[in-house]
């Protein structure tokens, strides 16, 4: 890792924390995953919900919460279709892609036990309604940061769903995955990679969500104090995994 | 001055639970107003960016307006364009119907309360819920917004407790932590239930047709998440070009509203949600809303645009940081306006969306403290427009006879002005105390010793005290032009000859210009700028007597005049414009001249003598003079206390201590409660305003605390006899 990114690190360490964040450095998969479950279980947390990763998916994160029984709920549409599917090898972009639609009608008519027709709408209504219930009963939630900026110790977060909001705001803790090379120094640097990561994914359309998150939630409307833990989640926790070894 | 005003002033200023909330409220922002972001070393180039960008994109406007639906429309979705309230509120209500929507989850949004959207919908019986837990004690309580963007900042936790307490039916403790409890729990139902949300957008941005809401409780990410139909209302004067831009902004805004880096959520929408997951192909309506609507509302903003006067009131981001540092504000809260905006600028955006007349009453409330300006992040211009604002209700509709008198037959002629004054000094005798003071005046004066008490008019004002200085005909001492101004004039003459005396030992030569008067303040801040322009001509003529190398003054609001107003005033004038530059160049704030005369003056030993230090407005502001003054007191051996909000301004301001003496002195008070705080016994300024203010108030409160102007205790200082 080069000076300029632990620099970056560093910095973004501090701004967040100073936001109302924590935020761990994990050096493995081992520490990331460990560190996650630890938090799960100190707050007993049963369900899990999950926005699309690519990071926990290389640290296997599903399977350790997983494993040590907690419920993990898949809430990208591709990926929740995966899951169903009992599909561990979960692609990037297009994750159903392969699966015609009455395949996935099938697949979420046996999960909710009730006949779903095979038609796109059909589907997507009925996936709505049963992930929304997911998030509403989910203790943690799980994101991955496609982007962070060292300046402000803001993550940032590309979807067109809509899922990794509920995820990131509906549970009492939410969990962003950090990957260390996503760090940039600046607002106006984030911009240049937003304007690169977005016009690359998704056919060109602008990503339909983008939102900017910075430390934990307050309110300043009950009068005698700044309150932090408005509407959103009790704690932000940010795991920044750094995988090149030498994060020292 | 109105009647009505002046009650809702009363109501305000005597509600008990209101000025516990203000005052909880102000021990809160205490610690943290040295973060305040007018302070910050980056604020002035952050600051500058936003008035770039927004100068930039409401210059081109039109343009944006189309790029901004194109690029909407493309991302799937639907945008009307409402002329008016009726028409952005008619629409709104037939998405609803057409949805069959039961209930809606709305976002704070200051045009949405402008265009009565809540009532309008909750008319045709369906439910809306305000989710800012603000705004949401605001509704339960039946009442407006208070401020911008703390819309409950006027209420007490037991007054919160008792409002939720009704909502749920139950019995909720006046416990901040259980009060937000309580709202987290009744909102999060809301959203759930919702079928329709609704916000207003911070920014939007052309390049992408993006809408961005800033929230810092996330109520924003949910309920534009949320609920299957999704509206913004946004104002035309949201658009901004590029996603850099909105770095810009995003820079400061949270800054300026709470001392934050950052807001904590900025959602950024670009369309309904869509999924491919299902056939590859783009559907819309992913686990976010189907179906989004773009309301773009106009009412009053395109007069706005078009006016060259008041366009730059279209660059205010309702950050609020212009009503968090409004002296007049900080006393009655923003429900004593009456309209939706609140302050400085919300008296602007009242004259064009609420409509000209009611605008009046508000400009009056103005101080002209210029606190607001220099806290703006996109550095509007808000008492110019003020001042802007005032002068075309007189161009309107003429003065009100007093004024009319008072401006144009007496303060224009400083003859009849003297004779005036004289008639005064007689008629005040029975009133006046044997120190000179006067503390009871009868009806229908009294009101103007209700707060303060008055210095007695001298026999003899200070020009005929001078008649003895003779112009200067050393040749080599520079030469001082004194231009006094009436405070000095008729009420502290003796500080005038102070002034001479001290600029005397400076080996300087002061003289009197003859043909002074007043420099027209109060007739230009009500409006009369026909009596200002006048003024400056006459001043002019006899400040050029003796051709001064500088000229001075103690008061530093006809110095504002003198220096940066008769400039602009005469800007067009054949012949005027340059002689009113020239005069400018030379005018010197008292303490500003006394360190260029002496600027390697030896530091006089300290002498243990400790004082506090106020900032006159136009001195800091106007003038941009704040160590001059605080240099001058460290030269003479003094030990500076600093004073809390040391540049509030004191209540003298605008035409407040005139027409609303009770506002004046709330505003007086808590001054004069922070001078008490810093434990000393003399409080030093560089205003005659405030001179007479600040001891008028600690008269009235029988405190031993001195008031000198720095003139006056340089007089003191001075060898007795020179």
């Amino acid at each position: 890792m080069t000076l300029a990114t632990r620099e970056l690190i560093e910095r973004f360490t501090a701004e967040a924390g100073m936001a109302g964040a924590t935020v761990y450095e994990a050096r493995s998969a081992d520490e990331a995953n460990a560190y996650i479950l630890k938090l799960a279980q100190e707050h007993q947390a049963k369900r899990v919900v999950k926005a699309k990763s690519a990071l926990a998916q290389e640290i296997g994160l599903r399977d350790c919460l997983a494993k040590a029984g907690l419920e993990v709920i898949e809430t990208d549409l591709g990926d929740w279709f995966a899951q169903l599917a009992g599909d561990k090898t979960l692609g990037l972009a297009e994750t159903a892609s392969g699966r015609t639609p009455e395949q996935i009608a099938a697949l979420v008519s046996k999960a909710i036990g009730d006949k779903v027709k095979a038609e796109a709408q059909a589907i997507l209504q009925t996936a709505r309604r049963v992930l929304r219930q997911s998030y509403i009963a989910a203790d943690v939630g799980i994101s991955e940061a496609d982007l962070a900026i060292a300046e402000t110790g803001t993550i940032v977060m590309l979807c067109n769903e809509g899922n990794s909001r509920l995820v990131s705001v509906l549970p009492l803790i939410h969990v962003t995955l950090l990957n260390s090379d996503a760090v940039v120094p600046t607002l106006d640097a984030a911009v240049v990679r937003l304007k690169s990561l977005a016009r690359g994914k998704s056919d060109g359309r602008w990503p339909s969500y983008v939102t900017y998150l910075t430390g934990r939630n307050t309110t300043g409307d009950i009068p005698e104090a700044l309150m932090a833990r408005a509407q959103g989640p009790a704690e932000e926790h940010i795991v920044i995994v750094n995988r090149t070894g030498d994060a020292r | 001055m109105s009647r009505t005003m002046r009650k809702r002033l009363h109501q305000a200023l005597t509600n008990q639970n209101l000025q516990t909330a203000l005052q909880r409220r102000r021990l809160l922002a205490r610690p943290f107003r040295h973060l305040a972001a007018a302070t910050a070393p980056d604020f002035e180039p952050l600051s500058r960016e936003i008035h770039r960008v927004k100068e930039e994109a409401i210059a081109s406007l039109p343009r944006l307006i189309e790029q901004f639906k194109a690029e909407a429309i493309k991302s799937g979705a639907h945008i009307f364009e409402a002329r008016d309230a009726r028409s952005a509120n008619d629409y709104v209500l037939k998405v609803a119907q057409q949805h069959n929507v039961k209930h809606i989850v709305k976002s704070k949004s200051m045009l949405t309360e402008e265009i009565e959207l809540r009532e309008h919908l909750e008319k045709r019986g369906i439910e809306v819920r305000e989710t800012d837990i603000g705004e949401w004690i605001v509704q339960l309580a039946g009442e407006r917004p208070a401020h911008i963007v703390g819309p409950a900042m006027h209420k007490t936790t037991e007054q919160i407790a008792e409002l939720f307490s009704k909502a749920t039916g139950q019995k909720v403790e006046p416990d901040p932590q259980v009060l937000l409890n309580v709202s987290r729990r009744a909102l999060r139902q809301s959203y759930i239930e919702a079928d329709m949300g609704i916000s207003g957008a911070n920014m939007a941005i052309a390049e992408t047709g993006t809408i961005a809401v800033v929230t810092n409780e996330g109520n924003g990410c949910m309920s534009t998440t949320l609920p299957p139909v999704y509206v913004a209302v946004v104002g035309y004067e949201k658009i901004i070009s590029s996603w850099e831009d909105a770095m810009a902004i995003l820079r400061l805004l949270s800054r300026s509203t709470m001392a934050l880096k950052m807001p904590v959520y900025i959602s950024c929408i670009t369309g309904p949600s869509w999924s491919n997951a299902i056939s590859g192909v783009a559907q819309l309506g992913g686990q976010g809303p189907t179906e989004v609507h773009i309301v773009l509302v106009d009412n009053g903003r395109m007069t706005m645009w078009e006016s060259a006067d008041f366009k730059e009131a279209l660059y205010c981001l309702r950050c609020g940081a212009c009503l968090n540092n409004c002296p007049v504000f900080a006393s009655v809260a923003g429900q004593t306006y009456g309209y939706i905006y609140q302050g400085g600028i919300g008296t602007i955006l009242t004259a064009f969306l609420h409509g000209a007349d009611k605008a009046e009453e508000l400009a009056n409330l103005c101080l002209g403290c210029m606190a607001c300006q220099k806290v703006c992040p996109a550095r509007i211009d808000i008492p110019r427009m003020i001042k802007r604002l005032k002068a075309e209700f007189v161009e309107k509709r003429g003065l009100s006879l007093g004024r009319r008198v008072t401006y144009g037959r007496i303060l224009k002629h400083p003859k009849r002005l003297d004779r005036t004054v004289k008639l005064g000094a007689y008629l005040q005798r029975p009133f006046v105390d044997k120190d000179s003071m006067i503390r009871n005046l009868p009806y229908p004066l009294n009101s103007l010793t209700e707060t303060i008490s008055l210095p007695a008019l001298p026999a003899r004002p200070l020009k005929t005290r001078l008649e003895g200085y003779r112009l200067p005909n050393s040749g080599t001492r520079p030469r001082v032009a004194f231009y006094a101004g009436c405070v000095t004039e008729y009420a502290y003459p003796n500080l005038g000859e102070d002034v001479m005396r001290v600029l005397r030992e400076y080996s300087a030569e002061p003289y009197y210009p003859a043909g002074q008067a007043c420099c027209g303040a109060p007739a230009l801040y009500a409006g009369d700028v026909k009596t200002a322009i006048s003024l400056a001509k006459t001043n002019i003529s006899a400040l050029e007597e003796g051709e001064p190398d500088y000229i001075v003054t103690v008061c530093p609001g006809c110095a504002v005049l003198l220096k940066k107003e008769y400039p602009e005033l005469l800007a067009n004038k054949l012949g005027w414009s340059e002689r009113a530059n020239r005069l400018a160049d030379k005018v010197r704030d008292f303490s500003q001249l006394i360190l260029e005369l002496a600027p390697s003056a030896e530091k006089k030993p300290q002498m243990g003598k400790k004082v506090t230090y106020h900032d006159p407005c136009h001195l800091k502001r106007g003038l941009d003079i704040q160590s001059e003054p605080r240099q001058l007191l460290a030269q003479e051996g003094f030990e500076l206390v600093e004073l809390f909000d040391a540049d509030t301004c004191c209540g003298f301001g605008g035409q407040v201590v005139l027409d609303y003496p009770e506002l004046s002195g709330s505003i007086l008070k808590r001054k004069l409660d922070e001078i008490e705080a810093t434990g000393v016994d003399t409080v030093v300024t560089n205003c005659v305003a405030c001179v007479l203010q600040l001891r008028g108030g600690l008269d009235k409160r029988r405190s031993k605390i001195k008031v000198v102007h720095s003139a006056e205790l340089l007089a003191q200082q001075a060898k007795p006899g020179i």
